[in-house]
């Protein structure tokens, strides 16, 4: 039995609207194990990206809770393991503009609190995994869609999380550079051992991940 | 370097921009207002330098004056110029008298001085004549006085002294005593310039029948800044005399000098107060567009206080280079006030006022490091609560918030 990365048990979320609260999510469960990867669909406004939120620790369910693998392999609250246990992709990519390829990967580790050359090797090791290695000094606004969504994975994967949770990261992207940005992600996510929360509208995408779950009315359960 | 600052430096200067506006206007803003702090403060010091100069040699560094005239002034003159303290010393009489040229009159402060005195400082007020001609047949008259008597440099005036009524009281002719104006002195004192009359000491005995007396001294200081604790020292055993500092001489003048400066220090606070809230609101609406990013910090793991950090430093950043540039500026405008002002008088056509008015050669400076350090500590620290109160918001933030909004 693989051991478990993130655990999330009876998970509820409400917003706050004129007419009362506006129930998101209900009583959501999920165990990821080390190396699955796992695929949520469901429509928009279906409370996806919440789900993902409260599961990376950016916000905090109304009640129960999410448990991650942090780096000293304890289980912990996401958001003490933010940026350590957890990695994101976002659908805007979300590059800070006035940092290079390189820096923009390397501010990630920096951030965790990697020396400045360490962070800067592994950044650099890393776009060239993901194919820019000839595009490291390059400005965000420099770089098209799919190469900007390869940083924002590099970004992701350098400090080696558990659990990588990508929000639509196909959704900017025509149709041949999101399969092209699906195989990489799956493939390098693969590789590095670590689990994939995929979050998306594409039946296609969806269904190349090892578990399937689709979230309607707030209730995720299994495709 | 830590992430944040290298991060906030990008932030204020993004590579491949030429023109960094946000930064390039905000660090203007600041230098401005440092700028015209310090200019302000700089020409106020000098002005109040220039005054307390002038004090000095008006009035001597220390006056001695007694209840009753000194009766050996001499030697008492030879006694304080022994102490270490002192570097001259040198007795003075001084009474007003009625100056006369025919039909016009005018009270004259008349001083009995020591000619020959190398140290004597009207000799740097001279305006037209020579002081080196004053002997008993001559005068030297303020350029007020001067004017109201009509009199130009080689006239003829009347002195007529209280003691020539007294001559008069006995029944004797009073007979005037006349000069020849060999001078005219400006000093930039009214009080001095419509009254003064100078002429020499022995010849002011016998106008006023003083005898070998003098009304006072008139002591030189090594130290003139140290008059006050100087004047003390010296009258220990002298019950009979004052000594007074020449601080104490024109107390409510310099006490005057020092509230306008005070008072243009905080009305020029307040253009720096403004352009930091300029930066406050700026860096506000940075923060409000970077809100997405503040949101992607967070879930790269950044703490919130190195978020409060990252923005904060940049107003920080801010400030402290706008302060170099505000002693940039400060130093440039100052070296060339005088062709500045040249053209302002131009312009306006108000001819010289420095000149004209407070009687300065050029526009006086003085530099004072304690101005540099207070201009500097208050335009940072309200840079950096300017860019502290934004950061504060953005941090106190839910990621999820921060990047939903943006």
């Amino acid at each position: 039995m693989p051991d478990v990365v993130l655990q999330a048990r009876g998970l509820t979320k409400a917003f706050a609207a004129p007419a009362g609260p506006l129930p998101v999510l209900t009583d959501v469960s999920l165990e990821i194990f080390a190396g699955d990867s796992v695929s949520i669909r469901g429509s928009s406004g279906s409370g996806k990206t919440t789900l993902l939120q409260l599961l990376g620790g950016l916000d905090q369910p109304d009640s129960g809770e999410v448990l991650i693998l942090a780096p000293d392999t304890s289980l912990v609250a996401p958001h003490s393991s933010l940026g350590r246990g957890v990695g994101f992709v976002f659908q805007n990519y979300q590059l800070m503009p006035e940092l290079t390829a390189l820096e923009n990967v390397a501010l990630a580790a920096r951030i965790a609190g990697v020396p400045s050359e360490a962070a800067t090797a592994e950044a650099r090791s890393l776009l060239t995994q993901v194919g820019l290695g000839a595009r490291l000094e390059h400005l965000p606004s420099k770089l098209s869609g799919g190469e900007c969504q390869r940083v924002a994975i590099a970004r992701a994967l350098v400090n080696r999380p558990s659990v990588i949770l990508a929000d639509e990261p196909t959704g900017n992207l025509d149709e041949r550079t999101g399969a092209e940005i699906m195989d990489l992600l799956l493939g390098v996510v693969a590789e590095r051992g670590a689990a994939l929360i995929l979050v998306t509208h594409s039946r296609e995408f969806a269904e190349r991940a090892t578990r399937r779950f689709v979230l309607s009315g707030g209730v995720l359960t299994p495709a | 370097m830590p992430w944040f600052l290298h991060l906030a430096l990008r932030q204020l200067f993004p590579p491949g921009k030429r023109f960094p506006a946000f930064a390039t206007v905000s660090i203007l803003g600041v230098g401005l207002g440092v700028a015209s702090l310090l200019i302000v403060q700089t020409v106020m010091n000098g002005f109040g330098e220039e005054h307390r100069l002038r004090i000095r040699e008006s009035f001597g560094d220390c006056q001695v004056t007694g209840a009753a005239p000194i009766e050996r002034p001499e030697a008492l003159a030879k006694q304080l110029a022994a102490s270490p303290e002192v570097a001259s010393a040198s007795p003075y009489a001084e009474g007003p008298a009625l100056a006369r040229n025919g039909d016009f009159s005018g009270i004259a402060q008349v001083r009995g001085i020591d000619p020959t005195d190398p140290a004597q400082p009207a000799r740097k007020y001279v305006y037209g004549g020579s002081f080196d001609e004053l002997d008993d047949g001559r005068i030297i008259l303020g350029a007020g006085l001067a004017r109201a008597l009509r009199v130009r440099i080689g006239d003829r005036i009347e002195i007529w002294s209280p003691a020539m009524a007294e001559r008069a009281e006995k029944g004797k002719a009073p007979l005037p005593a006349e000069f020849e104006v060999c001078a005219v002195i400006v000093t930039g004192f009214t009080e001095v310039d419509n009254a003064a009359a100078l002429i020499p000491l022995r010849r002011f005995r016998e106008i006023w029948n003083l005898g070998p007396r003098a009304h006072g001294l008139t002591l030189r200081l090594k130290q003139p800044a140290l008059a006050e604790a100087t004047a003390g020292r010296l009258a220990v055993g002298h019950p009979e005399l004052r000594f007074r500092p020449w601080q104490d001489i024109k107390k409510d003048f310099l006490a005057a000098i020092r509230f306008e400066k005070t008072m243009l220090f905080f009305l020029m606070f307040i253009i720096t107060l403004v352009a930091s809230f300029s930066i406050g609101s700026t860096l506000f609406s940075a923060v409000i567009r970077r809100s997405r990013e503040v949101g992607v910090l967070a879930s790269l793991g950044a703490a919130r206080w190195q978020i409060v950090a990252l923005f904060g430093l940049q107003g920080l950043l801010i400030g402290a280079l706008g302060t170099l540039l505000g002693f940039v500026l400060t130093w440039t405008i100052l070296a060339c006030r005088d062709g500045i002002l040249g053209m302002i008088n131009r312009l306006f056509g108000g001819g010289d006022m420095v000149a004209n008015i407070y009687l300065f050669s050029k526009v006086p400076l003085h530099y004072d490091a304690t101005d540099f350090v207070i201009a500097s500590a208050f335009t940072l620290l309200t840079t950096a609560i300017a860019g502290l109160v934004p950061a504060l918001w953005a941090a106190g933030r839910k990621p999820s918030e921060a990047m939903r909004d943006a």
